[in-house]
């Protein structure tokens, strides 16, 4: 196992990180901005190395200064967390070429799935059902019209490099389209450092489905179970849970082998996801992988028991998965809701500011409670980056059983001095429509659609 | 073939300045102890994965080494560590902080940053800048996005508060990709 370890990345997944460093006895090395130094969250971190300023493009996102402190500070590996140059194959590559061990897939299979086009192109050819819309990036605005023309309005927008929604955009007409393309490109070179876009044919509705899997470097692979994220605000997932209530027996099974299948194919190492949309009518479409451990991660650990982060730590060693597919046992039921600093009354408005109160009641039962953070009471939210401050996931026998878990632990939760989703969350868990499973990607059950 | 230059960051403590490095890497061949280090002169390189680059003193800034702070040889440091302390030579100070919007004509008419956050010149890199010195704006027009939390925002000129339904661009008071707070003067117009 590594004995130092680079966390090339900030906050929650910083910590989360970290922690799994401390199980497995390795030393956890932490990077910041300048505007990040003082914070307390990297106290959690046996050393910090200092990026540069406040802006990502000039801090988490420099390449350069990321490997270059992983170098001299010791680090024989470095884990990129998620979002900043988590999914960036040039990044993986500069590792390698270091000899810094990334955790996660080579950059050979995260130049094929990292990026969507590629991705969408490989999953074609092994003959999973894909989404129409463009083949390959999109050079200019007026090739984005012509494809849009082709695939049939409404289309979506997006990141070659996205995820979490970001760079993602809705169009009904090509006035809009147009319009979008310059304000998508620009969030995506931001976010991601790449601003190159593709786009699709927007399928109305539909429910988010994903598979996680886990590989090692001999071969072997497993999935842990769907996580059913179809609680979106513009693309930004708010409500996580596994397994999803719409699926049956036999299509979870298909789903996963699907998504065995998938990684397999392209020699996947590491933890990753497979994003199926699940249309009205049933039928399954692959949408997107992600090459690196997922923020909803938690639910599935809760499900399967699992540590994914250990595992991903112990398969970038070199260790085989110390688990077998039919040794995958998933007992009960997990949610998950992301606590942001948005004010969902005020058109989910970002909340920046210093926190006065932040606590989670955790014995409320009948189920458990988790809360990821890297927060406490007295911290201030950046307004640099990312608004998610909390995750705070139930795990109960039963669904019924984790929404009421979930719901009195939020119910009792005391987070005051900036305005965050809780009372969203606590609308949505109580609503008819969540708890019946009966919604979708096009609407928040219990929120009006007004103040979306 | 020279290497490529960085530019230390000055700032005071004291009666010291401090010079910090603006990158991370590995710093050497360092100025010593009692060496006079002034405005443009050689101050060390940073080797960032095995790239070279050489650290210059900033404007402004005239003074004598104070001290060794690191080893010369190959010191890891990172963004923002203190590479030199310099005792000023008379009649020179650090470089004071970025320039603010100063020096806008009193009692033009300013348009202000409806939000806090980090305000761009361009939709999109390498695409025109929504608005230059010399534009003629009218309500609606966007002249720049601000960036909060990752979130991108058009800001439209919007002639309320006693700015004139049609304006020229006389200056444009904020460097692109800067740091806003809500009310930053962004353009100084004339009535057109």
């Amino acid at each position: 196992m590594f004995r130092r370890l680079l966390i090339a990345n900030r906050g929650e997944v910083a910590v989360r990180v970290a922690r799994a460093c401390r199980d497995l006895g390795i030393s956890p090395v932490g990077v910041a901005s300048e505007s990040d130094l003082g914070a307390r969250w990297l106290a959690c971190m046996d050393d910090v190395v200092c990026l540069g300023p406040s802006a990502s493009r000039e801090s988490y996102l420099r390449m350069d200064r990321v490997v270059q402190a992983a170098l001299q500070q010791g680090c024989a590996a470095l884990h990129p967390g998620w979002g900043f140059l988590s999914e960036n194959p040039r990044f993986a590559a500069l590792c390698e070429q270091h000899g810094v061990t990334f955790v996660g897939p080579p950059s050979t299979a995260m130049d094929v799935m990292g990026r969507k086009a590629p991705a969408k192109a490989a999953m074609r050819a092994a003959g999973v059902p894909v989404i129409p819309g463009s083949i390959g990036l999109l050079a200019s605005v007026d090739e984005a019209v012509a494809c849009a023309r082709e695939a049939g309005y409404p289309v979506i927008l997006k990141a070659d490099a996205g995820g979490g929604g970001r760079g993602m955009r809705k169009c009904f007409d090509e006035a809009q389209l147009r319009a979008a393309f310059v304000q998508a490109s620009a969030e995506a070179e931001s976010a991601f450092g790449s601003g190159a876009l593709y786009l699709e044919k927007y399928l109305e509705g539909g429910r988010h489905i994903e598979v996680q899997v886990m590989a090692d470097r001999f071969g072997n692979c497993i999935h842990v179970g769907e996580r059913e994220c179809s609680v979106q605000r513009n693309h930004q997932k708010l409500v996580e849970e596994s397994p999803s209530p719409v699926l049956d027996a036999a299509t979870r099974a298909r789903i996963g082998e699907i998504a065995v299948r998938a990684a397999r194919s392209i020699g996947y190492v590491g933890a990753g996801t497979i994003e199926f949309l699940r249309a009205d009518d049933g039928a399954i479409y692959f949408m997107e992988m992600n090459t690196r451990l997922q923020v909803e991660h938690g639910v599935s650990e809760l499900v399967s028991g699992l540590d994914l982060v250990h595992l991903q730590l112990q398969v970038a060693a070199n260790g085989r998965l110390p688990i077998a597919q039919p040794a995958v046992k998933l007992a009960g039921s997990a949610i998950e809701v992301r606590i942001n600093a948005e004010d969902p009354a005020n058109g989910f408005r970002p909340s920046p500011g210093t926190l006065t109160a932040f606590e989670f009641p955790r014995d409320l039962g009948p189920g458990t409670i988790r809360v990821d953070t890297h927060m406490q009471a007295g911290d201030s939210v950046s307004p640099h980056y990312d608004s998610l401050i909390a995750k705070v996931l139930a795990h109960a026998p039963t669904r019924e059983g984790a929404i009421e878990t979930l719901l009195a632990c939020l119910r009792r939760a005391r987070v005051e001095g900036v305005a965050t989703t809780l009372p969203l969350h606590l609308a949505v868990l109580d609503s008819r429509e969540f708890r019946a499973g009966t919604y979708d990607t096009r609407s928040i059950p219990g929120w009006p659609a007004s103040a979306r | 073939m020279s290497a490529e230059i960085l530019y230390l960051r000055a700032r005071t403590e004291g009666e010291h300045v401090l010079l910090e490095c603006p990158g991370v890497g590995l710093f050497t061949n360092a100025a010593r102890d009692g060496m006079a280090l002034v405005a443009g002169a050689r101050a060390g390189t940073l080797l960032t994965l095995g790239r070279a680059y050489e650290l210059r003193v900033p404007d402004d800034v005239a003074g004598i080494v104070d001290g060794d702070l690191h080893e010369r040889v190959q010191a890891p440091v990172g963004f923002g560590t203190v590479l030199y302390r310099l005792r000023p030579l008379a009649g020179a100070t650090a470089r004071s902080g970025r320039d603010a919007a100063s020096g806008a004509a009193s009692g033009a008419p300013l348009f202000r940053s409806p939000s806090a956050g980090r305000f761009w010149h361009r939709a999109a890199p390498g695409e025109p800048a929504l608005v230059s010195t010399g534009d003629v704006i009218e309500a609606g027009r966007a002249i720049g996005l601000v960036e909060v939390m990752k979130t991108f925002t058009l800001v439209h000129y919007q002639p309320a508060g006693g700015l004139p339904a049609r304006a020229r661009v006389v200056r444009v008071l904020v460097a692109d990709g800067a740091e806003v707070a809500e009310k930053t003067p962004l353009l100084e117009l004339a009535p057109e």
